[in-house]
């Protein structure tokens, strides 16, 4: 994120290069292929698995895409474009996306932070706390979706027999659309929220202890101190939690399949399981690489102005 | 000065408080994990007690759920597959990234910036968008169901990951170590891997596990890449709770469940002092 620094000095230079005009030259070449040795492996890797895909991607998406020789044959121009932007189960998809961003990435960073602070209050247990809070992180995603449909299982599950004591229900967790999409989003939070719990609290301890007790001193109240001082001096933080966040919300894909798989309906049938499903199922290979290419524009133009914005924020602040 | 005059009732309100603070972490953290503690507690049920209605918390625990499904079911293998793809990737990611973690941080090149740039942005590439394409190619070459295609594939997003993490963990060194070292002869290589990776194998292991914790629990890739001879466990438990046909088998979800995360999590409460160290310090300067 703070790439500008680069080369600001951070480096080593001064490499000892002696002899003659020759030899120093050739050292210089040689320290050149040393430097770049470093760098070349990933770049190399990178170039073959991520952009080469991604340029077949863009090739397939406009061409016509022949099942028997599982190839691109012909160039299409935008129809596949055309056609996708036509489809409306595409659009949904995209608004099923946009909903569990808008509700799971607020609540996640919210609830994150809050819980940072209710587990570094100081005593006994609050290393044993924080090591446990990393276990929901490691559970792999496609078992959090299998072990919460358990859970929210209408019939059997515990946690209609809880609200049951509350009154409420039964609730028909993947029946009803509504509840469907806050399942997805109770399983999601439940599995991202120790990551940021984990961020917020280093931030935390970060935080410079004398600014809250001039607060203090100066009669400031709970609300106030946490309103004027706290959350601006966290604000770069929770903005650089939002981001990363982000980047793995838009990849939203094995709870969903895990837990609803996209049910009811197409209730929770987020953009990245309809696409698997246009591509691997359907085999349209073409309309989804069109699809997929859509996605990747709209979440590199996204992630672009969040980065902006969180730098924007960090001058800010 | 109101604070000097009654000390008395602040500090008591102070540790009012407090206690609630206390009390309220306890609560959460009862919350996040009484789902693991749920699993695992099903995993070791009859069937009787898994379907009852209300669910039942003391019953004779039984390992018969996990007998039948690491004889019956291809999960051993499927074990065996996944530990390799997670061993492979890690190893590979955590060579190369963290080469060009260094270069970031410390050589001087000529557009590494841009470099650096455009692969943090790759952490924004939605996996699908690479799904398609890479079925394909490897379908042309013959490569699908292999261990060593979902290895690279799971390159693609451990290698920028290793490398943004390394990065920050290579900025935090003083400088002062290879620039003695290189000042003493040795070459850029030598300081690199005789100085400052043994310095910061700590750094190292801990982002090697967390690659492959990534790489254990990946389902997209392993879904589109393999079909029976390098599938893996997280593939089996997708195929499990979208049992449709025969309902959920919650005994064999829970077990194959629990076979996956114990591992994991053993591993990552042995370095997670580092973790959280890591994963922090890779969040807030990345």
């Amino acid at each position: 994120m703070r790439a500008r620094e680069e080369g600001k000095g951070m480096t080593i230079d001064n490499a000892p290069v002696t002899g003659d005009a020759s030899t120093r030259r050739l050292g210089r070449i040689g320290d050149l292929f040393v430097r770049w040795s470093f760098l070349v492996p990933s770049i190399v890797l990178l170039v073959a698995l991520l952009a080469y895909p991604i340029f077949y991607t863009i090739d397939i998406s406009f061409s016509h895409f022949d099942i028997a020789s599982f190839g691109a044959d012909e160039w299409v121009g935008f129809e596949n474009y055309r056609e996708v932007m036509g489809d409306y189960r595409f659009w949904d998809s995209l608004k099923v996306t946009l909903i569990y961003l808008v509700v799971a990435l607020p609540l996640q960073v919210v609830l994150g932070f809050g819980i940072a602070f209710l587990i570094n209050a100081e005593w006994r247990g609050r290393g044993m706390i924080r090591a446990l809070f990393i276990i929901p992180m490691v559970v792999a995603p496609v078992v959090a979706g299998g072990m919460w449909r358990m859970i929210l299982d209408p019939l059997w599950g515990v946690m209609n027999y809880w609200l049951g004591f509350l009154g409420i229900g039964p609730l028909d967790w993947f029946g009803d659309p509504n509840l469907a999409m806050a399942a997805v989003i109770i399983i999601d939070t439940w599995r991202w929220t120790p990551f940021i719990v984990l961020i917020a609290t280093a931030a935390l301890l970060a935080l410079p202890k004398d600014v809250f007790e001039a607060a203090r001193i100066d009669g400031a109240n709970w609300w106030s101190t946490l309103w004027s001082v706290a959350i601006p001096l966290l604000m770069p933080v929770i903005a650089a939690t939002f981001v990363i966040r982000w980047l793995g919300a838009v990849k939203m894909f094995d709870i969903v399949l895990a837990a609803t798989y996209g049910g009811p309906g197409k209730a929770t049938n987020v953009v990245n399981l309809f696409i698997y499903e246009e591509a691997f199922r359907s085999l349209r290979f073409a309309e989804s690489a069109a699809m997929a290419v859509i996605v990747l524009i709209l979440t590199m133009v996204l992630t672009g102005l969040f980065l902006r914005g969180s730098r924007k924020l960090e001058d800010m602040f | 000065m109101s604070t000097v005059v009654t000390p008395a009732p602040q500090r008591l309100r102070r540790s009012l408080g407090h206690k609630l603070r206390i009390a309220g972490g306890i609560v959460v953290s009862i919350v996040f994990l009484f789902p693991i503690y749920w699993m695992v507690l099903t995993s070791f049920k009859d069937q009787v007690d898994i379907f009852t209605n209300p669910p039942t918390f003391f019953f004779t625990p039984t390992i018969a759920a996990y007998v039948e499904y690491m004889t019956r079911a291809d999960i051993v293998p499927r074990l065996i597959n996944t530990i390799i793809v997670a061993s492979g990737s890690g190893l590979l990611s955590i060579v190369v990234g963290t080469m060009a973690g260094y270069a970031l941080a410390r050589i001087r090149l000529r557009g590494a910036a841009t470099i650096g740039l455009l692969i943090l942005l790759s952490r924004g590439v939605p996996p699908i968008a690479l799904a398609v394409p890479m079925f394909l190619v490897a379908r042309k070459l013959g490569l699908t169901d292999k261990h060593i295609t979902l290895i690279l594939a799971y390159s693609t997003f451990l290698v920028p990951y290793v490398m943004w993490l390394m990065r920050s963990f290579f900025l935090s060194l003083p400088r002062e170590l290879e620039e003695s070292a290189m000042i003493d002869g040795c070459s850029r290589y030598g300081a690199f891997f005789k100085i400052i990776v043994p310095i910061s194998l700590p750094g190292l292991l801990s982002t090697l596990i967390f690659s492959m914790i990534l790489a254990w629990e990946e389902l997209l890739f392993a879904l589109v890449l393999t079909n029976r001879h390098a599938s893996t466990i997280p593939v089996a438990i997708a195929g499990i709770a979208g049992d449709t046909v025969n309902g959920a088998n919650w005994a064999a979800l829970t077990a194959v469940g629990t076979i996956t995360v114990v591992p994991v999590v053993v591993f990552a409460l042995l370095v997670q002092k580092w973790l959280i160290k890591g994963l922090a310090e890779g969040a807030t300067k990345g």
